[in-house]
């Protein structure tokens, strides 16, 4: 049955309606599935380090730390500034190792090489390591992301 | 490029080599029969709609779940707590495991008085008893998992209980519980079971009956008239999946409701060294078994009561796997014993239930609630709740219009074979 100037059938209207209509109905199931298996990722938004532990590294030594699940490294420079790291490469995500006598990180992945102050200096890393900011409070340093408050 | 004639170039592509036609001609000429009977028929492929949701919610709660002595029921309190709806998720689970045992009852029942296992369905009532086990086995051991005292007692009783039977019992113990207590070996053996033995099993005897439904067809009243009968049926696609549909979906609208308010509690952890807790009892599809182990002596005469019961159970479902050989006669007659024997045997099993559930349970102390985490989850859930009951009345809607037309059509003839 067709009205005089409708461009589809009755057949049609329905069935696509009813298919339309199921259609609506699977995503709204499809949502919450979604939901549960993707759930939120959690970066910590901060990382207390006793200082009584972590305070007394010397220039040019590196401390592990966790951050969050990855791994996270505390470094003091020369010139007794204290810094952290997200020790993952910044290619394919492989934690990457720091060399004491060549001082620099090394992701043996795909020989991946970042100066002291994690900057990509060979291989096929196309960022520096990711910096996170250092401040001390009280008892404990605090390691949170950079640019939080 | 015209996109109705690629999708029609696609389908002919795959039909050939597939042969898909075969399949889709055979279900536009099953013909379902029509008579008051018909209701039982919807109950088969909403057990199969409440599987689906198992296999699915299932694979969902195993990549949140571990199955160690230490992590078992911390991660499902994860799941209930930290993880997005999981609460829901396991909830939906759960319930859907307790409607599909009860559908399988309900299923069971109907064929047993319709008498549709008679010749030549013989095989199907078997395939199905092994189904029914195996969906029990399905809830009994998935019922051990969340590791909390109820469920390390339930499990301690029913495995215990083919250690009753003479001469193979303990080794049967042994086997179900990797040991001869429960322990972690348990955990990972039931984890096993429920994930990977008894899917496949299930599927195995699924196939199975599936092909005998198709080959052997619907069965037909004890009593009716074949060719009135042949005249009213109608085809099971699409004439039958419409009608289907709505149960379908109006099932699957109280499930989710039901999962949203009555989500299962978690208890604590269960400690291998305490005392059970008072009052315990087994999923109430179990209820019926452990009330008649509870009532049988500890002496009859010169054996043990368990043994006698447990022997008693295992005759009675020999007896049930063989009805088909035993009420042998042919189709059309009528058999007024089996069909009291039924409704004995389902009198039986809900007076056991209820006598059961009169000891008191202690609610236990200190377990999990699960609710929603917050008024943004909370109002999500009842827009959810809301949009899924406004597209089943609507689908609802859309669908009897749907019948009213394939109906028409079916009249006049537009489905018959001879009109190709």
């Amino acid at each position: 049955m067709r009205l005089k100037h409708s461009l589809f059938t009755r057949r049609q209207f329905l069935n696509g309606l009813l298919g339309g209509w199921l259609g609506v109905l699977a995503g709204l199931f499809l949502y919450p599935v979604l939901k549960f298996i993707f759930p939120p990722e959690r970066e910590p938004e901060q990382v207390l380090l006793p200082l009584a532990d972590y305070g007394s590294l010397e220039a040019g030594a590196i401390k592990n730390f966790a951050w969050g699940r990855k791994p996270g490294m505390l470094k003091k420079t020369a010139g007794g500034e204290l810094i952290a790291f997200v020790s993952v490469c910044t290619h394919l995500d492989c934690n990457v190792a720091y060399l004491p006598d060549k001082k620099k990180f090394f992701c043996a992945c795909h020989e991946g090489w970042y100066d002291e102050n994690g900057v990509n200096i060979g291989g096929p890393p196309p960022k520096p390591l990711r910096r996170l900011a250092v401040t001390t409070e009280g008892e404990n340093l605090v390691i949170k992301p950079e640019g939080a408050a | 490029m015209n996109i109705k004639g690629a999708v029609r170039a696609t389908w002919a592509w795959l039909d050939d080599r597939l042969g898909v036609r075969t399949v889709t001609d055979f279900l536009k000429h099953k013909p379902i029969p029509r008579n008051r009977h018909t209701p039982w028929m919807y109950t088969g492929s909403l057990v199969l709609v409440f599987f689906g949701i198992q296999v699915l919610t299932g694979i969902m709660l195993a990549f949140y779940y571990r199955p160690t002595l230490e992590e078992a029921n911390k991660s499902i309190g994860e799941i209930m707590t930290k993880v997005p709806l999981g609460w829901i998720i396991r909830s939906v689970h759960s319930w859907s495991a307790t409607f599909m045992i009860a559908i399988v009852f309900i299923h069971l029942l109907g064929i047993w008085v319709l008498k549709s296992y008679r010749k030549p369905r013989e095989m199907t009532w078997m395939s199905g008893v092994l189904l029914l086990v195996f969906t029990l086995a399905f809830g009994f051991t998935g019922y051990l998992l969340p590791w909390d005292a109820l469920s390390l007692a339930a499990t301690k009783v029913g495995t215990d209980i083919p250690r009753s039977i003479p001469l193979i019992g303990a080794w049967g113990t042994r086997f179900l519980r990797g040991g001869e207590d429960i322990s972690g070996d348990t955990l990972s053996r039931f984890f096993s079971f429920h994930v990977s033995v008894l899917p496949l099993c299930l599927l195995a005897a699924l196939a199975l009956h599936v092909y005998l439904i198709q080959k052997l067809g619907m069965s037909l009243p004890v009593g009716a008239d074949e060719e009135a009968e042949a005249r009213r049926a109608i085809p099971f696609w699409p004439n039958f999946v419409y009608r289907e549909a709505i149960v379908w979906l109006v099932f699957a609208g109280v499930l989710v409701t039901i999962a949203v308010f009555l989500p299962p509690t978690l208890g604590k952890a269960a400690d291998l060294m305490a005392p059970a807790p008072e009052g315990i009892k087994p999923e109430w599809y179990f209820l019926f078994l452990f009330q008649t182990l509870k009532v049988f002596p500890a002496k009859i005469l010169f054996i043990t009561g368990d043994t006698v019961a447990v022997l008693l159970i295992l005759l009675a479902a020999a007896l049930f796997f063989f009805l088909p050989l035993l009420d042998n006669k042919p189709a059309g007659r009528k058999g007024k014993i089996i069909t009291i024997l039924a409704f004995l045997l389902v009198v039986y099993a809900v007076a056991m239930s209820i006598w059961s559930l009169q000891t008191p349970s202690k609610p236990e102390a200190d377990k999990i609630v699960p609710a929603p985490q917050n008024i943004k989850e909370s109002t999500a859930i009842y827009v959810f709740l809301g949009g899924i009951w406004l597209s089943v009345a609507v689908l609802t809607y859309l669908l009897r219009l749907k019948i009213k037309e394939t109906d028409r059509l079916l009249h006049v003839g537009y489905f018959s074979s001879d009109r190709r």
